[in-house]
Formats: C-alpha cells, sequence, structure tokens
C-alpha cells in the first residue's frame, strides 16, 4: 500500500473541497445558494476520498476497489448537479423544471450506481498502471455508464458553460470580474475530472490532471479575496497570506529533502537520517532570507497593490493638494491625482455656485458631459444632503435598489460609479464623482475607507480656498478704494494741471467781451476784430485740450481692472503713471529718471494692477521726498525675471519701521493721510500677479529702494493664461 | 497820489494766463510788466517798484511764497495777490495770508474784472 501520484491528487482534492465548502457555508451572504455550493463542496469531497481509498487499495482487492469508485461516482454525479443547479440559480434563470429532471436523472443514475454491484454502471474494472483500478468501459460496455457520461459530463457540463458565457458576455462589466474567474476555475476543475474518464476508455494516460480538480479552488479563492465572488468578503489580513505562502514555499521546500531521506538515507539508518536533516537544515537556512524577502516583494506588489496604491494616494494629497491654495488648482489636481493614481476613467470634482444655486462641474477628466448641472430636486443632491452617505453604483445593483431615471442620466452624464459627498460643518459644499476603475476592478471596503475621509479632508481644503478666492476679492477692493484715496490726495497736482487751462480759456473770453463792452475795440476794424477772436478760440481749444487729456488719463486710471491678465509693456505702463503722478512730482520739483532696457521682454500680468502698484510705489517715493529729490525707475532682465526697482532720494525709512511696512495698517503718515493700505495691498496685489515686492535698500535721509520682480512668461504659460 | 492806477508786476509760468492779463489790463490804462519765472520777477520787482504784485504760487525754479519772502525786505513791500490752481485744501492759502499777503485767488478766476476791482482795492488800502 503506497501513496502514489493519484493518491495525492486526491488528498488534495478532499482538503481543498473541504475548506472550501467550510468558507461558502460560513461565509456566504446569500444563504440559500451558497448552500448549493456547499453541496458542491461535498459531492466532490465524497469523489476525492473515493478516488483516495481508490488509489491506495491493492489489486488483491477487487470488491473493495469496486465499493470506493460507487463513493467516488456518488460525489462525481451529485457534483455536475450540483455545480449546473449552482450556475442556474447565481445567473438568476427561471429553470425549475430543468433542475427537478437532472436530480431526477442524478437519482436514477445512483439507483444503478449502487444497484447490483454496479453492474449497470461502473461494470468491471482492470488494474492500471500497476497502481489502482479503474472502471473500462472499452472491454465492458455499460449502457448506462455511457449515458450517464455522455448526458451529465459531455451535455449538461457543455450546457451549463454555455449558460455562463452568454452571461458574461451579456453582463454588465460589474460581474464580469466574477463571471470571468468562476469560468476559469471551472474549466480548470472540469478538465481535470475528464482525465480521469480517458483511463476508461483505455487511453494510456496517467491522471495527472486529477490535481486540476483541487486547484480549481486556488482560482476561486483569489476570485472571492478580490473580487467577492459568490458575494463571500474575506477580509485578509496581510501577514496571514504571508504566513501561508512562507509555510507552503517550505512545505514545497521540505517535501523533497524528506524523500531523499526516505530513500537515499533511509538505508543508511539513524546516522542518515541525521545527514538528511542536516542537508534539509542547511537548504532551509540558505535559502530561508530569500524566500521571505521575495515573498514579502510578492505579496506587497500583486496581493495588497491596492493598499501600495493608498499610501501613494495619501502621500501625493497631504503632501501636493490639500495644501493648494488656489480654488482651481486644487480641484484640477484633485481630479488628475485621483484618475492616476486609482487608475480611473473619469472623475470629477462639482462645487456649489451660490449664485446659481446649483452644483457645477469644477474640474473633470473624460466625464460625458462636463456641462452637467445638479439641483437639489435632482435626487442625488438631497440624498447626499439628507444622509451625508456616498453612492455606489455597484451596490444598488446588487441590493436590487432601483435607480430614477433623473439619478441614472447625471451619473451617466458624469460617467460615475462612485459618487462621494464633500462635506464641511454639515454643508454639502460639492461632490466627487469618480468613474469605473481602468481595470475594470469594483470599489472595496478598503477604497471607501480611504476615499471618504478623503473626500471629507478635501471638503476642507476646498472651503480654504474658497476663502482665500474671497479675500483675494476683498482685497480686491480694498486695493480699489486705496486707489480712490490716492487719486484724492492727487488732487493738488491734477487740479492745478486742469484749473490753469481752465482760468487761460474763461480769462481771454473775458477779458475780449469786457474789451469789447468798455469800447477798447473801437479803433479796430471788423477785419482786426475777427482775427483777435480767432486767435482766441484757436487758445481755448488747446486749454481745452489740455484739461480733458488729463481728465481721460485719470478716468482710465480709476476703472477698476477686469482681472485678465495680458502681455505688459513695462516702459509704457511706467510712462502712463507718470502722466498722472507727473505733475505731482513737478510741483514738488522732483525729477524724474527713467533707466528701463530697450530689450527688456514684456510681462504677462493684469495691466491695470501693475499700473496700480507703480503708481502706489512711484506716489510713496515722491511722498518720501516731499520736496525737492530724484525718483529713479530702472528696469531690466535678470535670471528670466524682470527686476524694476523703484529709488527715491526721500527721508528712508527707521529700522525699526522696516519690519512693520508690509503690515496692513502700518503707516508713518500722519492721521487722516493714509490708510497705510498702500504697500500691504501692494504686495498682495504684486503676489496675484506672480510677483514679489521687496524693500532692496534704505537709509535714514539718503533714500529708498523698492524691487519689483515679475517672471518672464513662457509662450506655453501665456497661450495656457489666454484659454482659461 | 499822482497816479490814479497801480502800477502792476504780474509773474506767472503760464505764459498764456500772463497774455491774457495783457489783454486786458493794457488798454485800460495799467502799466504792467511781466514775468515767467520767479528770479526775473524779483528783478522786475525791485526794478519797478510796482504797487501790486500778481503771483503764482508754483513755478519753476523759485515758488511764489519763496519770491515773497526774499522781497519782504522792500521798502515799502508792494501788496501781494496770490493767483494759483495749487490746491492743498486751504493750507497753504491760510499760511500765505498769515505771512502777510493781500489776498489768495483760485484758478481760474472768477472774472477778471473782480480781480481789477481787488487790484484796486489793495492799492488803495
Amino acid at each position: 500500500m503506497w501513496l502514489n501520484v493519484f493518491g495525492v491528487g486526491s488528498i488534495c482534492i478532499v482538503i481543498s473541497s473541504i475548506l472550501m465548502g467550510i468558507t461558502v457555508f460560513a461565509k456566504s451572504q446569500d444563504k440559500k445558494l451558497g448552500n448549493v455550493w456547499g453541496f458542491f463542496c461535498i459531492a466532490v469531497t465524497l469523489f476525492g476520498i473515493g478516488t483516495f481509498m481508490v488509489s491506495i487499495i491493492p489489486a488483491s482487492s477487487y470488491s473493495n476497489a469496486l465499493f470506493w469508485w460507487q463513493v467516488a461516482y456518488q460525489g462525481a454525479i451529485f457534483s455536475v448537479v450540483f455545480f449546473s443547479h449552482y450556475v442556474i440559480n447565481y445567473l438568476k434563470l427561471d429553470k425549475k423544471i430543468f433542475i427537478r429532471s437532472i436530480y431526477f436523472m442524478a437519482f436514477v443514475f445512483s439507483f444503478f450506481n449502487w444497484y447490483k454491484n454496479s453492474e449497470y454502471l461502473i461494470g468491471n474494472m482492470y488494474f492500471v498502471f500497476g497502481q489502482f483500478y479503474c472502471p473500462d468501459w472499452i472491454k465492458y460496455k455499460n449502457p448506462i455508464w455511457l449515458v450517464m457520461y455522455i448526458t451529465f459530463f459531455i451535455f449538461l457540463l457543455g450546457y451549463t458553460f454555455w449558460l455562463l458565457l452568454r452571461s458574461y458576455l451579456s453582463s454588465p462589466s460589474a460581474d464580469r470580474n466574477q463571471l470571468k474567474y468562476f469560468m476559469l476555475g471551472s474549466v480548470f476543475g472540469w478538465v481535470g475530472a475528464h482525465a480521469d474518464f480517458l483511463i476508461c476508455f483505455r487511453v494510456p494516460l496517467y491522471p495527472f490532471l486529477h490535481f486540476c480538480v483541487a486547484f480549481y479552488t486556488i482560482i476561486f479563492t483569489y476570485a472571492i479575496v478580490r473580487y467577492q465572488l459568490m458575494a463571500i468578503e474575506v477580509i485578509v489580513r496581510k501577514t496571514l497570506v504571508f504566513a501561508g505562502l512562507l509555510a507552503s514555499v517550505f512545505a514545497m521546500l521540505i517535501l523533497p529533502t524528506l524523500i531523499l531521506q526516505e530513500y537515499i538515507f533511509r538505508s543508511a539508518g539513524a546516522g542518515g537520517k541525521i545527514v538528511g536533516f542536516v542537508i534539509s537544515g542547511i537548504i532551509i537556512i540558505l535559502t530561508m532570507h530569500r524566500i521571505e524577502s521575495f515573498l514579502i516583494n510578492v505579496t506587497d506588489k500583486y496581493l495588497f497593490q491596492k493598499k501600495y496604491d493608498y499610501k501613494a494616494l495619501l502621500r501625493t494629497f497631504t503632501n501636493e493638494v490639500l495644501t493648494v491654495l488656489e480654488l482651481d488648482k486644487l480641484v484640477n489636481l484633485t481630479v488628475d491625482k485621483l484618475s492616476d493614481i486609482i487608475k480611473l476613467n473619469s472623475a470629477a470634482v462639482l462645487l456649489f455656485n451660490e449664485e446659481e444655486q446649483q452644483f457645477e462641474v469644477a474640474a473633470q477628466r473624460n466625464v460625458k458631459d462636463p456641462d452637467v448641472k445638479l439641483i437639489r430636486p435632482d435626487g442625488i443632491v438631497t440624498f447626499m444632503e439628507a444622509t451625508q452617505g456616498y453612492l455606489l453604483v455597484k451596490e444598488l445593483i446588487a441590493r436590487k435598489i432601483s435607480i430614477p431615471a433623473a439619478i441614472r442620466e447625471i451619473i451617466d452624464k458624469l460617467s460615475a460609479e462612485l459618487v462621494i459627498p464633500m462635506v464641511m460643518h454639515e454643508k454639502l459644499i460639492g461632490i466627487l464623482s469618480l468613474g469605473k476603475k481602468k481595470s475594470d476592478e469594483d470599489y472595496s471596503e478598503d477604497d471607501l475607507d480611504i476615499l471618504l475621509p478623503l473626500a471629507r479632508t478635501l471638503a476642507i481644503a476646498i472651503s480654504n480656498a474658497q476663502l482665500f478666492d474671497e479675500l483675494g476679492k476683498t482685497q480686491a477692493d480694498a486695493a480699489q478704494k486705496d486707489k480712490m484715496a490716492v487719486i484724492g490726495t492727487l488732487s493738488a497736482g491734477i487740479n492745478h494741471e486742469i484749473c490753469n487751462p481752465l482760468g487761460i480759456a474763461r480769462g481771454q473770453c473775458e477779458a475780449f467781451l469786457l474789451n469789447l463792452k468798455d469800447g477798447l475795440y473801437k479803433s479796430k476794424t471788423n477785419e482786426e476784430l475777427l482775427t483777435k477772436a480767432r486767435e482766441i478760440m484757436a487758445k481755448v481749444i488747446h486749454e481745452t485740450d489740455r484739461a480733458t487729456a488729463i481728465t481721460k488719463k485719470l478716468s482710465q486710471f480709476a476703472k477698476p481692472s477686469k482681472g485678465d491678465l495680458e502681455w505688459v509693456n513695462v516702459e509704457k505702463e511706467v510712462d502712463d503713471v507718470l502722466g498722472l503722478v507727473g505733475y505731482e512730482l513737478k510741483l514738488e520739483k522732483i525729477e524724474f529718471e527713467k533707466h528701463i532696457s530697450t530689450t527688456l521682454p514684456q510681462i504677462f500680468v493684469d495691466r491695470k494692477q501693475l499700473q496700480e502698484v507703480l503708481f502706489n510705489l512711484v506716489r510713496n517715493a515722491g511722498q518720501a521726498i516731499g520736496e525737492k529729490g530724484k525718483v529713479i525707475i530702472t528696469a531690466k532682465e535678470e535670471r528670466n525675471k524682470v527686476i524694476i526697482d523703484i529709488k527715491d532720494t526721500g527721508s528712508g525709512i527707521p529700522p525699526d519701521k522696516v519690519k512693520e511696512l508690509f503690515n496692513p495698517f502700518f503707516t508713518t503718515k500722519e492721521p487722516g493721510k493714509g490708510t497705510g493700505l498702500g504697500l500691504f495691498i501692494v504686495s498682495r496685489v504684486v503676489e496675484r500677479n506672480g510677483g514679489r515686492i521687496y524693500l532692496k535698500e534704505t537709509k535714514v535721509g539718503e533714500g529708498t529702494t523698492f524691487t519689483l520682480e515679475f517672471p518672464v512668461a513662457s509662450k506655453s504659460e501665456v497661450t495656457q493664461a489666454e484659454k482659461s | 497820489m499822482t497816479q490814479t492806477k497801480p502800477r502792476i508786476v504780474a509773474i506767472d509760468d503760464e505764459a498764456e494766463f500772463i497774455q491774457m492779463l495783457q489783454e486786458y489790463f493794457e488798454p485800460r490804462g495799467y502799466e504792467l510788466h511781466v514775468a515767467v519765472r520767479g528770479a526775473r520777477g524779483i528783478e522786475l520787482v525791485k526794478e519797478k517798484k510796482p504797487d501790486v504784485l500778481l503771483m503764482d504760487l508754483k513755478m519753476p525754479g523759485i515758488d511764489g511764497d519763496e519770491v515773497w519772502k526774499l522781497l519782504q525786505s522792500m521798502s515799502p513791500p508792494p501788496k501781494v495777490i496770490f493767483v494759483t490752481a495749487y490746491d492743498d485744501g486751504g493750507k497753504t492759502k491760510a499760511r500765505l495770508l498769515k505771512m502777510g499777503a493781500y489776498a489768495c485767488l483760485d484758478k481760474p478766476i472768477s472774472s477778471l474784472k473782480d480781480l481789477e476791482g481787488l487790484i484796486n482795492k489793495a492799492f488803495t488800502s
């Protein structure tokens, strides 16, 4: 009585089927369906036990072998029926009569299996490969056996596979993975079972494929862990899997050494056994470390790949995404990083538009209809607001919850599979819509464990960015107010420039009229008077033009910025600003110098805002001087930056005040002369335009230099900005 | 008082303004001397010894108020009427009046007739 390969295969079948059956009975959520599969496992176990016993029964015990073949056949007959029954139920097909009839046939075959020592089913056996008995159909043609073989193992199995294939081809992709692995595993198993029949037809092939019957469970286990096959959810701990793998690898390693001991050193007695152990020990010690690191690698990379990705996801979001304060950039990064890391087909972030009172797509990738708008009665919004819970399409389908057409339409437009609310202080501020994974894998509990908190954190980041955005707008308002205040302080210079021409125009006209009235032109001819009048009118036109020019400049400057970025020539803006502030400087006898390189590249900024900045800085320079001095503007390109220095020969800034310069409300001016928003606002405006401002140098009594830096816009940046 | 009409010196950097004054005052028998810069104006005042000085405040070179400071030592100093478009909320005006300026007028002046009246008033006072 020796253990042969056929017997080892049978042991594997018994063990794997028992484990599989226990798992399914214990874990299956759909008890009724799970039980059918559990019975299938019992049938296969029975087959395994039968064939194992057959494999160890020697040629001398014919009747014993026959009995165990009867047991094996009993298992085999019912395994086919349970398998078909399970598939029909799993596919939710209505075939009650069909199922009843195959059970009926199974009982008929079972009857013949035991009737008259299986005379009509197994018939007679022959001893094969010098190892075990096997039914011999070629020599003893048993009609029932052939009918059983053809109806069950060819037609019934073929029909069942056809049902599976048809369902696989027409099913929504959510279930395809489950079906795919179910089919793969089943084919594997049944091919192995069929191989056992070959020797019955005297095909001299040793039933090595017997192992396949055992190993289909491996494929099923994988599908259960990965795709919740048979609605079984197994939480697999990494350490458990790792330990299991390690143990099985060691088993494989130890097995040959044990065989070596048995065959080679057995004759050497106890001493030989020790040598065998030593060899085993050496092999284990030498290979253990490598096997261990190899397994760690494999489990991490393949089995726990998802968690591998989560680490990257969390790292990317905490380091790169959640810290972004620009709303637009934040939502786009969110969509890009989520799509890239989880490998999504599509993704979108929807934000609430206060004005329109609806959710709109703020950033998206591969969404079917990016113009989709979600208003409250749309259902999704109401659902999210009420439950603050997510919506997983596959889960709804699985729970047979019918999705209203309106929601279905929105899900379709968003190409969504998973919709997660972004909630901040109980308020739904946005919606995160994720499409299917490229791998076609379903979203798992693990995915949700990561994505739900991520959405909550995103809500905080988005709401921060929104506040920052609003702050920017408030600052723009403040800048505008500041500008108007500046214009107020300019009135001396501007008044001078407007009232002078008006005074001249008025005086010229009045003098002519009064002279005429007082008879002072009596000696003059009409011709002479006309010439005089012509001269005066020309002067009046000239002077009114002069006054108009400055009011035009003033009103242009006072207009608020539209917020559009454009190519800006620094020299032209300096000139424009001087056109206004220049009168003031002139009145105070402040000279102005300008050194701007002719090759200075243009910068890409908000033109109005640049004017504001220059205006403030030149005016500050003028005020620092008071009377008589010089303001020098220098602009040059350095290290791909445009650098503008505004230097004055004014009073300078005392060292203790330097630190506070850019603080809001800081001022050295007497009360009423400045609001103090000047440099604070200037610095924010500069930053918004991608630039930087700093105090280059200052010395009390000698003057101050402020420096502005703006990046030289690259072509691609410009086209991108222009597009948006 | 042999003269019935005051002798006037006008200093203003706006040539058109000066020309307009000439246009009005000369036909009416006033002796009017003009300068467009403070420095030349000082010479002119010292030379012509006018009764009334019409002067702009903000000018290239020497400003009106400085011109006047330099003329304070004259005896008798001319009556000064400042005519200016410079407006700093009345502060400079108050300062000039405190310093003894006869009047401060804003440009544009409301009427040449009023200016003439003011000059005569300053002359007779």
